[in-house]
């Protein structure tokens, strides 16, 4: 419970940020709720799941390159049918590339990952049709002026990501609450004894993989929006790596850590690249760190310094 | 340009050149990987920090040799450094965190990098030894790409003797077979595992030296061929020195060829490669332990 009371208070503390905020502001926002749900995404299969990945940023730009093409003149769909094509479309390539990865387990699976992963990057870098190591720009938002919200803006813009994150937040906490969920966790905790319950472990963890590309690939399809400009940078290992470090920072397992984490990650990258040219040492002394302290990252901490109230 | 034999022995010792570099960076990786189950993600940055110091050296002594020999051990003292203030600690911790500080450490090396010798690569401008090209057929071929394969397998050589016919190899193939019988059977798992990484820290650094008046140096070349040693661990088989040298020799030829015939495919062959191993003999190739 305290974990869910902590993510209320850190989206009420976005949403009143958004209500201040001004074009640089809106910008940042939509970006902590991209990356808040890619990592929430993340955290569903490493930190409940047990299933490390450094391939996950490479569901994410699937993502998003699904979404523009589908979008773009060269397959016409509208955005609200991109939108979805760019989910399930990662979710179903998830699922193939998860039957084959979950097979494999913890320092394995990390290599397989990267493997699917950078393969899926070099694709996108050698595809002259999609714009090579260019990447493609000039992507259609969704148009909402029928409900008269007017997307191009970026004040709306902003609340419309934060508003699906939220809902992500919502989904990802019911799901964790069905018995799929608890069969996650379970897989985490003793595949054995599952298998031991007659459970087909390597269904569910194909499942869990796929489950958590089709919500990369929805956040892919924000991101997408949001920059309207994707390169195939969106889906090196590096991306990944990154996007494990928020979900670390804020804490493995928890749900509202990598949202904690995106918004950290999202903040320090902004403040410190503005100042110094280095901030990359200081992200990676952050999570030597982290590491270093034994906690479960931040919200860890938190749940340390109230004493008696676990969620 | 297929029926051209030059073609195919340009393209062969070219794939064996990078071969010997991957092999290079590799078998320090797979030897403590075999060893202690935990990946130094960091290392391709000791690569890197290789061939700047080596840069440096050489600038300023106007040797490469003298280069050669000293970065590597700059290196090593740097890779000391990590495994005392860092990995040590986390020794009890679990793969996990230990693979995440060496991820940290990837970004902070390449910073401090950068910090120290510019974001822009560095060719070294004295004399270069083996700066002479030879005839292959009709090509012109740099005799220094000899002298990196001719490094390469002269550190096999010495690895092969040292894992095979010395008590600190016999400790290293005992530890990496069993670590906990090992241990029990009097072998000071933790001081082979610190001397092996510091040996493994110090090919890295002479790959970087070695790599460096062929590519120049600069400080974002460490994550570039992280990804590739990292696949050659994996497809040779953990804790095996000969499965990194034919690991190295399936990646590198997989690479080169690659790139030469399917431009558009050549990385993707890589991982597959990587994939079909994982999936097919996840031991790898030609594993350590039986």
């Amino acid at each position: 419970m305290t974990r869910h009371l902590l993510a209320l208070a850190l989206f009420a503390a976005l949403f009143a940020w958004h209500s201040q905020a001004e074009y640089y502001g809106f910008e940042l926002l939509a970006e902590i709720a991209v990356f808040a749900i890619l990592a929430m995404s993340l955290d569903l299969l490493a930190g409940y799941g047990g299933m490390v990945s450094l391939g996950h940023a490479a569901l994410f730009g699937l993502g998003a390159y699904l979404y523009s093409w589908l979008g773009s003149d060269m397959v016409g769909l509208s955005a609200p049918l991109a939108i979805l094509g760019a989910a399930f479309g990662t979710g179903v390539i998830a699922l193939a590339v998860g039957a084959v990865a979950v097979r494999v387990e913890g320092i394995f699976f990390i290599m397989i990952t990267l493997g699917f992963g950078q393969m899926g990057h070099e694709f996108f870098f050698q595809n002259k049709a999609l714009g090579g190591d260019d990447g493609l720009f000039g992507i259609q938002r969704l148009d909402l002026s029928g409900i008269g919200i007017d997307l191009s803006d970026p004040g709306s813009f902003a609340l419309a990501a934060l508003v699906s994150a939220a809902l992500v937040y919502v989904l990802l906490a019911w799901v964790l609450a069905t018995p799929f969920g608890a069969v996650l966790k379970g897989l985490h905790a003793n595949p054995n004894r599952l298998r031991a319950l007659g459970l087909r472990v390597l269904t569910y963890r194909a499942a869990a993989f796929a489950f958590s590309g089709t919500v990369a690939g929805f956040a892919g399809s924000i991101s997408a929006q949001h920059t309207q400009f994707i390169t195939p940078h969106l889906l090196n290992w590096t991306t990944s790596g990154e996007v494990l470090i928020m979900v670390i920072l804020g804490g493995l397992g928890t749900l509202v850590g990598p949202v904690v984490g995106a918004v950290v990650l999202v903040l320090l990258r902004h403040e410190l690249s503005s100042i110094t040219d280095y901030w990359g040492a200081i992200m990676g002394g952050f999570l030597i760190l982290v590491v270093l302290s034994r906690q479960n990252g931040l919200v860890g901490l938190v749940e340390r310094l109230l004493p008696g109230r676990r969620g | 340009m297929l029926t051209d034999p030059s073609f195919w022995l340009v393209q062969g010792l070219n794939s064996l050149q990078l071969a010997m570099l991957l092999f290079l960076l590799s078998v320090g990786l797979t030897v403590i990987f075999g060893l202690m189950n935990f990946v130094n993600l960091a290392h391709g940055s000791l690569y890197a920090l290789g061939a700047l110091i080596g840069y440096s050296i050489a600038e300023a002594s106007g040797s490469v040799f003298l280069a050669f020999l000293l970065a590597p051990l700059a290196v090593t003292a740097v890779g000391a450094l990590l495994y005392i203030t860092l990995i040590e600690r986390l020794r009890s911790a679990g793969p996990l965190p230990q693979v995440l500080v060496t991820f940290g450490l990837i970004f902070v090396l390449m910073d401090a990098q950068r910090y120290l010798w510019g974001s822009d690569a560095l060719g070294v401008t004295g004399d270069v030894p083996f700066s002479g090209t030879i005839h292959i057929g009709s090509e012109p071929y740099p005799a220094y790409r000899l002298f990196i394969i001719a490094v390469g397998i002269a550190v096999f050589a010495g690895l092969y003797l040292l894992l095979n016919r010395t008590r600190l190899g016999a400790e290293v193939r005992a530890g990496v077979d069993d670590a906990e019988t090992a241990a029990a059977l009097g072998v000071n798992v933790e001081r082979t595992f610190f001397l092996v990484f510091l040996l493994g820290c110090g090919l890295a650094g002479l790959a970087g030296a070695v790599a460096m008046p062929a590519f120049s140096a600069e400080a974002g070349m460490g994550v570039e061929i992280l990804v590739p040693t990292l696949v050659v661990v994996v497809v040779g088989g953990l804790g095996s020195l000969s499965g990194a040298f034919v690991g190295s020799l399936v990646i590198g030829v997989t690479l080169t060829f690659g790139t030469a015939l399917f431009p558009d495919f050549a990385g993707i062959a890589m991982y597959a490669a990587l994939v079909a191993v994982l999936l097919l003999r996840p031991q790898g190739l030609l594993p350590a332990r039986s």
